[in-house]
C-alpha cells in the first residue's frame, strides 16, 4: 500500500479511529495488537508471502536479544547469539538482495581472466520491499543489547510492533529500539497538538512527493533513458532535476512516515534536515538519510575505531562505511562507485578537520540571508552531491561513464523539450519557490508550517494543496524510489 | 476556509471546463442546447484553453447550418474530435476546410461519444437537410464505433447529467476541476467499481477468438446499420485512420463502393505532434492535417 494512494486514505483514518477508541480502555496490549495487525495488512497488501520474512526476522532477534541478555547476566559476552542475529539478517539480505549480484560479478570476473562460464545459478528473486530497512532495525536491537545500551523486551507483541510499525516499515526511518521500542511499551495519550503536527508533516510530505518528485520524474526518466542523444546542457539539467526528485521522493516519504507515527502518539527520528543547504559533504551526511548514516556510525564506524584511531585507519574506516552504505542501496556496482565517490569527497573535509564544524548550526544561522561564502559553499556541495547522482541513477557503470564523458565533451547549449510537451517554466518556477520555502523553514524540519502569523500559515496550507492539484498527474507511476532498496 | 479559497483560485484562474447542457430533440438526436458559449479547459494548468459556441442547431460551430440547393455544403459528422471542444470554435476543422476551398460551407455535426449508429441516425433524422448537403464525411474509429447494430437514444446519460449529484459537481468548480484532472478517479473506482476492469474480460474473450472473428462481427454490425440507415454512396465518405483500421473492413468498404478518406498517412508524415498535451484529441496541427486530407481527397475526386 502506498502512502499516496486512495487505499491509504481509507486505511489510515480507520486505524486512527480504532486506535484511539481502544486507547480509551487503557489496554496497551490491544492497542499494540491493532497496530501490529494494521502493519501486517499494510505490508501484506503488497505481497503477503514476504510477511513470513518479517516474522522470521522478528522471532530470531527477539530470541537472540533475550539470549544475549541471559548470557551477559551470567557474565558471558553473548557474542555467539549476536553473531546468530547478524548472520541471519545479513543472510536474508544476501539472498534476496545480493545473490544475483554476486553470481553475476563472479561470472564477469572469470570472464576477465579469459575464461567463459555460462551462469545457470542466477535465480528469479523478487526483492521484498523494505527488507534493507527492517533487517537493519532488528539487527540494531541485538547490537544495542550486546553493547548494553538497552535491555531486551519480554513482550513479543511489543517487539513485533516495533519491527513492523507500518509508517516506517518499508522505507524507514530506520529506528533504534531505544527510541521506538520504549514508546511501544508506554501508554500513549491523545495529544491534539501532536496530531496536528502529524497532519502538517503528512501534507508537506505529500507535496514533496506528488508535486516535486512526481512532477519532474518524466523529465528525469526521459533524459537518463536517452542520455546518449542529449548534449551536456540537457544532461546537467537531468541530473540536477534527479537530485531534487530523489530528495522530494525520499524526504517526502519520511515526512509522511513521521507524520503518520505522530497520529498514533509515536515520535520517530528525523531522517532529513534540509540536506540541500549543506556547506560541505560532511554536513550533507549529517542531514541526508540520517537514520541510516547514524546507523552506520553507531554500528560500523565507531566499532571499527571511528576517528579515534590514526589518520590512515580513520580514512580506512570512512571508506568502509561509504562503500558499505553504497552497497546497502543496491546490488549494483553503480552504488558502490557512488559510495566511493562520497568517500573521496568526504576524506579531504575530514583531513582538514571540518567534518563536524557545522554539526549544530544551519546556513545563515543568525541572519536572514546566507553570506556570499555560504552561497558558494552550498553551490559547491550541491554540485558534488548532484554529480554523484549520475552513478546513483544510471542503470550500469558503463552508462555512468558515458554520461560523464558526454558531460565534459559535448558541452553545447540546446533547448530541452518536455517529453509530454509541458511548459518547462512551470517546473523551474516550482523548484525555485520550493528552494526558497525550504530555506525559510530550514531551522525546523519537523514543522514545515511554523509561521507565527495564522494568515501566513493559512496561505501556506492553501498554496501547498493548490500546487498538489496543479501538478497531480494520474498517468504516472507513483511508487517511491527507495522502495527498491 | 481552505476549500473556499481553493474554489476561488480555481475560478479566478479558470481551471475548470464549462460544460454546455445537452438534450434529446424531437427527432431523437442527442445534442447540445442551442445558444450556449463557454470555455473548455484541458490539463491541470490550463494546458489547453478554448472557446466554444453552440449554434441554433445545437452543434459547436462558428456558423449556422442553412443547407440549400443553390450552394455547396459539406457535412462533417463525428464524435468529440469533430465536436471540437478542444479548439477555438472559429479555428475548427470545418473552418480550415473552408479556408482551403472556395464557396463551400462546412457543417460540423459533432457530439462527444457518438458512434456510427448515432451518426447514421442523424443523417436519417434530418432528411431535408442532408438531401441538400452535397457531401457527407463521417469520421469513424475502428472498431470502437462498430459495436452497435441499432440506434437508441441515450436517455439515461442525459438523466445522469441532469441529476443532482452532477449539478452539484458542475457548480462546485473545485470538484469539477479535481474530477477532470483524474484526482477523484481512485475514489470513483472504489465507489462505483472500475468499469474498464469489468469490461476487460469481454475484450480478452474476444482476443482469444482472433482478429478474423472480431472483424466479421464489426463488419456485420456495419452492414446491419447500413441496411437500417442506407447511405447515399455518391456523396458519402468515411474519414478514418487506415493505420488503425482493419484490412478486412477496408476491403469491405471497397467492395461496397464506399469512399474512404485516410488522414493517417498525413499524420505519419508529420514530424510534429498531432495531438494535444494531456489529451488524445488533435491539436491545431493535427486538425490542419485532417482538413488537408479531406480537401485533398475531395479535389482529387
Amino acid at each position: 500500500m502506498l502512502f499516496n494512494s486512495v487505499e491509504y486514505l481509507i486505511f489510515l483514518p480507520t486505524i486512527f479511529v480504532l486506535y484511539w477508541v481502544v486507547a480509551k480502555f487503557n489496554n496497551l496490549k490491544v492497542q499494540n495488537a491493532l497496530v501490529l495487525m494494521a502493519s501486517y495488512v499494510f505490508y501484506g497488501l503488497w505481497d503477503w508471502r514476504f510477511l513470513f520474512l518479517i516474522l522470521a526476522s522478528t522471532i530470531v532477534d527477539y530470541v537472540m536479544g533475550l539470549a544475549i541478555h541471559r548470557e551477559q547476566k551470567q557474565h558471558k559476552s553473548g557474542r555467539l547469539f549476536l553473531w546468530c542475529s547478524i548472520v541471519f539478517n545479513v543472510s536474508l539480505l544476501g539472498f534476496f538482495k545480493y545473490y544475483n549480484f554476486f553470481v553475476g560479478s563472479f561470472v564477469d570476473m572469470i570472464d576477465l581472466f579469459g575464461y567463459s562460464i555460462q551462469s545457470t545459478w542466477t535465480l528469479n528473486i523478487i526483492l521484498p520491499v523494505g527488507i534493507s530497512f527492517y533487517t537493519f532495525q532488528t539487527m540494531s536491537y541485538s547490537l544495542d543489547i550486546y553493547y548494553k545500551r538497552i535491555k531486551p523486551t519480554k513482550s513479543l507483541l511489543n517487539f513485533a510492533t516495533f519491527v513492523a510499525f507500518f509508517p516506517q516499515l518499508v522505507a524507514g526511518p530506520i529506528e533504534r529500539a531505544s527510541n521506538l521500542l520504549g514508546q511501544m511499551t508506554r501508554k500513549r495519550t491523545f495529544k491534539y497538538e501532536q496530531i496536528v503536527e502529524g497532519l502538517k508533516l503528512i501534507l508537506w510530505g505529500l507535496f514533496k512527493k506528488m508535486v516535486i518528485a512526481d512532477g519532474i520524474a518524466p523529465m528525469v526518466d526521459d533524459i537518463f533513458a536517452h542520455y546518449d542523444a542529449f548534449s551536456a546542457s540537457t544532461l546537467v539539467l537531468g541530473v540536477t532535476l534527479f537530485s531534487f526528485q530523489v530528495y522530494g521522493d525520499f524526504s517526502g516519504y519520511s515526512d509522511i512516515a513521521i507524520g503518520t507515527a505522530k497520529l498514533f502518539g509515536i515520535e520517530l527520528m528525523s531522517n532529513f534536515r534540509f540536506p540541500n543547504f549543506s556547506r560541505n559533504v560532511a554536513e550533507y551526511w549529517q542531514r541526508w538519510h540520517t537514520s541510516l548514516s547514524t546507523w552506520f556510525r553507531h554500528y560500523l564506524y565507531i566499532p571499527l575505531g571511528g576517528s579515534r584511531v590514526g589518520k590512515l585507519k580513520s580514512i580506512r574506516n570512512i571508506c568502509i562505511v561509504f562503500l558499505v552504505s553504497g552497497f546497502w542501496h543496491g546490488a549494483n556496482w553503480t552504488f558502490i562507485f557512488w559510495g566511493a565517490f562520497h568517500a573521496l569527497a568526504y576524506i579531504p573535509v575530514f583531513l582538514m578537520g571540518r567534518n563536524t564544524i557545522y554539526k549544530n548550526t544551519v546556513v545563515a544561522q543568525n541572519t536572514f540571508l546566507p553570506s556570499f561564502k555560504e552561497i558558494g559553499q552550498l553551490f559547491a556541495t550541491f554540485s558534488i552531491v548532484t554529480f554523484s547522482r549520475i552513478f546513483f541513477r544510471s542503470e550500469s557503470l558503463n552508462d555512468s561513464f558515458i554520461f560523464i564523458q558526454r558531460l565534459f565533451t559535448d558541452f553545447r547549449w540546446e533547448p530541452y523539450i518536455h517529453p509530454m510537451g509541458y511548459r518547462l517554466v512551470d517546473y523551474f518556477v516550482l523548484l525555485g519557490l520550493f528552494v526558497i520555502y525550504e530555506f525559510l523553514i530550514r531551522k525546523d524540519e519537523r514543522n514545515p508550517f511554523k509561521f507565527k502569523s495564522r494568515f501566513v500559515r493559512f496561505w501556506a496550507y492553501t498554496l501547498v494543496i493548490f500546487s498538489i492539484l496543479l501538478f497531480y498527474d494520474d498517468g504516472i507511476d507513483r511508487s517511491f524510489i527507495y522502495f527498491q532498496f | 476556509m481552505i476549500l473556499v479559497v481553493l474554489e476561488l483560485l480555481v475560478r479566478v484562474f479558470h481551471l475548470y471546463p464549462e460544460d454546455s447542457p445537452r438534450y434529446i430533440d424531437d427527432f431523437g438526436v442527442e445534442k447540445r442546447v442551442p445558444h450556449y458559449k463557454g470555455y473548455t479547459v484541458t490539463g491541470n494548468r490550463r494546458q489547453n484553453f478554448t472557446e466554444y459556441r453552440i449554434n441554433n442547431q445545437g452543434f459547436n460551430s462558428y456558423r449556422e447550418f442553412t443547407p440549400g440547393y443553390s450552394k455547396k455544403e459539406l457535412a462533417l459528422i463525428g464524435d468529440s474530435f469533430i465536436q471540437g471542444f478542444h479548439q477555438n470554435y472559429f479555428n475548427s476543422i470545418g473552418k480550415k476546410i473552408e479556408d482551403r476551398t472556395t464557396d463551400i460551407e462546412v457543417y460540423e455535426y459533432g457530439y462527444a461519444g457518438w458512434d456510427l449508429a448515432d451518426q447514421l441516425h442523424l443523417v436519417h433524422a434530418y432528411p431535408d437537410d442532408f438531401d441538400k448537403i452535397d457531401k457527407i464525411v463521417i469520421y469513424v474509429k475502428y472498431p470502437m464505433d462498430f459495436h452497435r447494430t441499432d440506434y437508441e437514444a441515450n436517455i439515461s446519460r442525459i438523466a445522469t447529467l441532469n441529476s443532482t449529484i452532477f449539478k452539484v459537481r458542475d457548480n462546485i468548480k473545485l470538484v469539477y476541476y479535481a474530477s477532470e484532472i483524474g484526482f477523484l478517479d481512485p475514489i470513483k473506482n472504489i465507489l462505483i467499481g472500475n468499469q474498464d476492469a469489468q469490461e476487460k474480460p469481454k475484450h480478452e474473450k474476444a482476443d482469444q477468438n482472433g482478429q478474423h472473428e472480431k472483424d466479421s462481427i464489426y463488419i456485420s454490425n456495419f452492414e446491419k446499420l447500413l441496411k437500417k440507415y442506407p447511405i447515399d454512396r455518391s456523396k458519402t465518405s468515411l474519414l478514418l485512420d487506415k493505420r488503425h483500421t482493419s484490412q478486412a473492413f477496408l476491403a469491405n468498404c471497397t467492395q461496397k463502393g464506399i469512399d474512404v478518406i485516410d488522414f493517417g498517412m498525413w499524420f505519419e508524415k508529420s514530424n510534429r505532434p498531432v495531438t494535444l498535451i494531456y489529451d488524445k484529441h488533435w491539436n491545431n496541427h493535427g486538425r490542419s492535417l485532417v482538413a488537408q486530407s479531406i480537401v485533398g481527397h475531395l479535389q482529387l475526386k
